[in-house]
């Protein structure tokens, strides 16, 4: 699968909190409905104008903090085709494996594009590419990309129960 | 070689052996939910198993009603009902409805916790459980969810750091000043994926509340788990509580004299001062003194971190010594961990003369930790607070928060002014 997007830029400890606010947690069950408030407390500009095929960037830990699920289904619903990070927090590692949304872990890749940019992931190859550079990453662990190739950890539950 | 914490943890709920970087099936045996995240949860059950699943273990699943207890919406009510009706279908009798407080220090006074358990909880503070040595974590729903049908998840065997303390706070500085030293110092990402373990004398000394504190915190730098091995008084306190099954838990999770730590870290608190984090992130730490002066709209005392008994008995000492004046110019608020917690400090005296004093004392709950419930900040505001997180916007769009110890906090409420808690406690008073 290749994906080609613009990107949207971060720096380092992007918190839960900043991508999905704490205040929409209770009321907003509408999974589209989430997409619309994604970043709200970091970058209004995303808010209003990321496209389905956008790409971020950003550096360490993205994610940190709050468990919400939501931060990770509000960018999958606002189409995000991948999250490129230096490092992602655990809990919303899981979150975003669990909801499909492709992250890659690259430490390259920042100091190479500016927000705006196009770049392309190349993700059978493990290639990223920007411009005429092309950056590898590393596939996911094995064990992980078992639960991926089984549509994730609720179908390989089910699979493994024989429910399915 | 030996084997950490953790690794122990996880072979007891794996039944196998592991190593570093292993990626294993354990047995979970708590799965548990709150009201925040919680309807969610339940909701995808259903959609999973088409209305007709049955989860995996009603005995080993709790519902915990804390971030909006009790509710102040239509939306959020129906919201909770949605897990009141679940868990009567499912037969979950684990429901700690409104009135009790905040889920994981419930599970642990109900005594539902034992060292060695592996929990997991939408609460990304679940590993305050850590303070008795439990491996419990933050997950989202769909981890939840998968985990009801057959009562397992997957985890990361984690490599582990070590942190040792030794030495004695001086008056007026507590262990969330150590915590917040140890944010500024590790950084949001300094624990990313690893198990801690927090040994030294002063570890062995220390307080279920305490330990709760620092384990709590864990979160804020991005840790797994930070694990504290039962001792003394807290042991006593758990047996009491969990059984005295806890005792061989206790022995056979104990970390191995050669097991292996990526990192080990010495820090004596003896010489350590009043600590706060300032606007907008936990690791932005600088000394209360440094910041003294500055001037705040609200002050707030509670949350799973910092909401314990010891953590209310410490601002009304600070109270106390100021002749129970708050400032007029401040609204401060606080909020007991759970309802065990303000009976005591009723049976003590504690909530008249806090009421007296002009304190906001509510009930048990996760009181600010977002800005839908009570004492959300408007645009402009400087609140203080004993809270884990001071994130941008996290209790109010254009309002900034400190954090720091319940002590800093009630000596902030009293002068109305970020203060010192040592220029009221060892002058004598206000």
């Amino acid at each position: 699968m290749k994906i080609r997007g613009r990107v949207w830029k971060y720096g380092d400890d992007v918190n839960t909190d900043v991508i999905f606010a704490g205040k929409y947690t209770y009321t907003i069950k509408d999974r589209a409905e989430m997409a619309k408030y994604a970043l709200e407390d970091l970058d209004p500009e995303f808010t209003r104008s990321a496209h389905a095929g956008d790409i971020i960037v950003a550096g360490k830990n993205w994610g940190c903090g709050s468990s919400r699920e939501q931060a990770a289904i509000c960018l999958k619903e606002r189409g995000i085709g991948a999250i490129i990070a230096r490092s992602f927090a655990r809990i919303h590692y899981r979150n975003c494996l669990n909801e499909g949304l492709p992250i890659i872990i690259s430490s390259e890749i920042q100091d190479l594009v500016k927000a705006g940019d196009e770049v392309e992931v190349d993700f059978d190859r493990g290639e990223i590419i920007v411009g005429d550079r092309t950056i590898k990453f590393p596939p996911y662990p094995e064990f992980v990309q078992g639960l991926v190739n089984d549509g994730g950890l609720i179908p390989h539950v089910k699979k493994a129960l024989g429910l399915v | 070689m030996g084997k950490t914490m953790i690794m122990k943890i996880m072979e007891r709920a794996s039944g196998k052996e592991v190593k570093v970087g292993d990626r294993v099936w354990c047995n979970i045996d708590w799965s548990t939910a709150r009201d925040f995240g919680g309807a969610n949860c339940a909701l995808q059950f259903d959609e999973i198993t088409n209305n007709e699943g049955r989860v995996w273990d009603p005995d080993r699943i709790a519902f915990t009603f804390d971030l909006q207890a009790p509710s102040h919406s239509e939306k959020v009510s129906n919201n909770q009902k949605i897990i009141r009706e679940f868990a009567r279908r499912q037969g979950i009798t684990h429901v700690f409805d409104i009135n009790h407080g905040i889920g994981q220090h419930v599970l642990l006074e109900h005594g539902l916790v034992k060292p060695g358990d592996v929990i997991l909880g939408t609460d990304s503070h679940m590993n305050l459980l850590g303070g008795v040595a439990a491996f419990a974590t933050g997950v989202g729903n769909t981890d939840i969810a998968a985990s009801w049908l057959n009562g397992t998840n997957w985890f990361r065997v984690p490599e582990t750091m070590k942190i040792e303390v030794r030495g004695e706070f001086q008056r007026g500085v507590s262990m969330r000043d150590f915590l917040t030293m140890l944010v500024g110092d590790l950084g949001a990402g300094g624990m990313d994926f690893l198990a801690v373990e927090f040994t030294g004398e002063s570890i062995e000394r220390a307080s279920l509340s305490e330990r709760i504190t620092l384990c709590s915190m864990v979160t804020e730098m991005s840790g797994k788990i930070g694990l504290i091995l039962p001792n003394g008084p807290v042991l006593e306190w758990l047996a009491n509580r969990a059984g005295p099954e806890v005792y061989a838990r206790v022995s056979a999770i104990a970390p191995d004299g050669d097991a292996p730590y990526i990192d080990v870290r010495r820090y004596d608190v003896s010489a350590l001062e009043p600590m706060a984090s300032c606007p907008d992130a936990p690791d932005n730490v600088r000394p209360v003194r440094e910041i003294a002066g500055t001037s705040v709209d609200q002050v707030h005392i509670g949350s799973c971190t910092n909401g314990r008994y010891e953590d209310i008995s410490a601002a009304f000492e600070v109270l106390k010594l100021s002749g129970f004046k708050i400032s007029p110019n401040v609204r401060t608020i606080i909020t007991p961990a759970t309802r065990e917690v303000m009976l005591q400090a009723a049976r003590e005296g504690m909530i008249e003369k806090f009421l007296e004093a002009g304190v906001v004392f509510t009930n048990p709950t996760c009181a600010l930790c977002t800005a839908e419930h009570y004492g959300a900040l408007p645009s402009g505001d400087i609140g203080c607070s004993t809270t884990n997180r001071n994130f941008i916007g996290k209790v109010g769009k254009g309002s900034h928060t400190y954090l720091m110890s319940p002590m800093s906090a009630m000596a902030t409420a009293v002068r109305g002014v970020i203060t010192d808690p040592r220029d009221i406690l060892c002058q004598g008073g206000n």
